[in-house]
């Protein structure tokens, strides 16, 4: 079965690159552009040169942008601005694209990366949705920072999925079926947000992220955390929900045995908790905050399957995406690896713990995790809203105050979580070393 | 009770990938201009960053493992 494990990871690496370079790459917007500024003009205009293919290019430089502002031969990521589908030879952005990374930073980095690990081993999914952002606090371009951080997620997945399938808890079969239906909701995903960019613009589009973001946040993430009161009020072992059973017992071919998982269910069923997931990954990329939940309440796996299996999905699609941005030479690998020295820790604990605790502490963590997310999106709805007009324009202070929410709490969602992953855990072992198990 | 299990192969396969591991790390990180130039170039050169990831994962992830293991942090019922 570890044989098994590996060639299908091989034969997934093969299949996923070549439909990635047939596909011509994605992922970064199209007005991105990286390469060196050689000098700055007295027109206001600066001399360019792309990268790899060494063209030379005039770009016109904003008026609020000074000579001083453009960085000399480093490499740079330019942002372009555009008009309609039309991209400008206007710069929007400059910002350098390899960041210094002194020891302060190299810490912050590790320890983000333990409790995203820890996170991700329990729970199936997150630590990206601190990750990302953290890294740009760090200095890091948007862009870099969300094709590292993708190119952490998928070995580190891979690693959680092969312990917890050690652990005989992921449901390999189940991931890539989900996987496979989550890629193409990643496409309907990506549509729809062209389709309200073409229609609203950024500031729409950014809200429209935003309030998905929040409404599913807080409405599956508040039922997650209500279940699993329920269940540790009721002392009673988890349920499979009735919408789970009815579906199992309807017979539309073709029927799929999830062995470890213990489910017979018909593919349909599936399908469109894949799809979602991937539309969810697309939109607010933190699919496992769907893909989950969908697992344990309408599939019917139990926490610790659906969790683990979601794993399987993560590597998957986290190695898709990591070509995509890799082909549009993004990824600062010095950032993926840093994450990764931490992150492997912290993914075998998370996985290790999940062996020690009920089913229902899953579902505390990913819902309290869930909502506390949420604020941190809420608190970026006033600023889009008056971007497009619908309220006044915010005050600097207010602006600033709302910023720091969003940030504090993210970073309050991964601390809550990895403290209550770790006194679950060591309660959990210490019972465990009582009974002599 | 079962015996306990010697540690000293453990200590051996962790020393060895956390020796690896090392090498790798002071191996990127003493070329970071090449790696970083080579690493981004586009096209098939995504080739680079996900085969280190992978590599990297695989021997700092052993290494983590193992680490842990000695430890005595193990997996409830010791998998």
């Amino acid at each position: 079965m570890k044989r098994l494990f590996i060639a299908l990871a091989i034969i997934l690496v093969c299949c996923f690159t070549a439909s990635a370079v047939l596909a011509g790459g994605g992922g970064p917007p199209k007005n991105l552009i990286k390469g060196f500024f050689l000098k700055v003009n007295p027109d206001h205009t600066a001399v360019f040169k792309m990268d790899v293919t060494g063209v030379e290019r005039t770009l016109k430089l904003p008026e609020d942008m000074k000579a001083e502002d453009i960085p000399m031969n480093r490499k740079v990521l330019v942002t372009l601005k555009t008009e309609g589908h039309e991209i400008t030879d206007e710069v929007k952005h400059v910002s350098i694209m390899f960041i210094d990374i002194p020891a302060s930073k190299v810490v912050a980095l590790l320890i983000v990366g333990l409790i995203g690990g820890l996170l991700s081993g329990f729970i199936g999914s997150g630590g990206a949705f601190v990750l990302t952002p953290s890294m740009m606090s760090l200095g890091v371009p948007g862009a870099v920072a969300v094709a590292s951080n993708m190119c952490h997620k998928f070995p580190k997945a891979m690693v959680g999925a092969y312990k917890r399938w050690k652990y005989g808890q992921a449901d390999v079969k189940l991931g890539l079926v989900m996987a496979i239906s989550a890629i193409i909701g990643v496409q309907i995903g990506i549509q729809i947000q062209k389709y309200i960019l073409d229609h609203w613009g950024n500031a729409g589009s950014n809200l429209y992220v935003s309030l998905m973001f929040v409404i599913v946040l807080v409405v599956v993430g508040g039922y997650v955390l209500y279940d699993a009161y329920k269940l540790q009020k009721g002392g009673k072992e988890t349920e499979t929900t009735k919408i789970a059973l009815a579906l199992q017992k309807i017979n539309i071919p073709p029927m799929i045995h999830f062995k470890q998982a213990g489910i017979t269910i018909s593919l349909w069923f599936t399908l469109p908790v894949g799809v979602a997931t991937g539309m969810l990954a697309a939109t607010i990329a933190v699919g496992g905050f769907i893909g989950v939940p969908g697992l344990i309440y309408v599939i019917g796996a139990s926490a610790v399957v659906a969790s683990a299996t979601e794993l399987v999905i993560a590597f998957v699609m986290g190695m898709w995406g990591s070509i995509q941005w890799g082909l549009s030479g993004l990824i600062d690998i010095r950032l993926t690896v840093l994450i990764l020295a931490a992150s492997l820790f912290g993914v075998q604990l998370g996985a290790l713990g999940t062996t020690y605790v009920k089913d229902y502490m899953i579902k505390v963590v990913m819902g309290a995790v869930m909502l506390i997310v949420s604020v941190s999106r809420g608190a970026k709805i006033p600023e889009y809203l008056a971007q497009l007009g619908l309220r006044s324009p915010l005050s600097p202070e207010t602006a600033a105050l709302y910023d720091a929410i969003s940030f504090w709490a993210l970073v309050a969602a991964l601390a809550a979580a990895g403290i209550i992953i770790s006194v679950a855990m060591i309660r959990g072992m210490l019972q465990a070393r009582a009974e002599g198990l | 009770m079962e015996q306990k299990k010697s540690k000293g192969p453990l200590v051996i396969k962790t020393l060895i990938f956390g020796a690896l591991s090392g090498a790798l790390y002071y191996l990127l990180f003493s070329n970071v201009d090449w790696v970083t130039t080579t690493y981004t170039m586009g096209g098939w050169h995504t080739v680079y960053p996900v085969g280190t990831a992978l590599v990297f994962s695989f021997v700092h992830g052993t290494f983590a493992s193992n680490f842990l293991s000695l430890l005595g942090i193990e997996p409830k019922g010791g998998h």
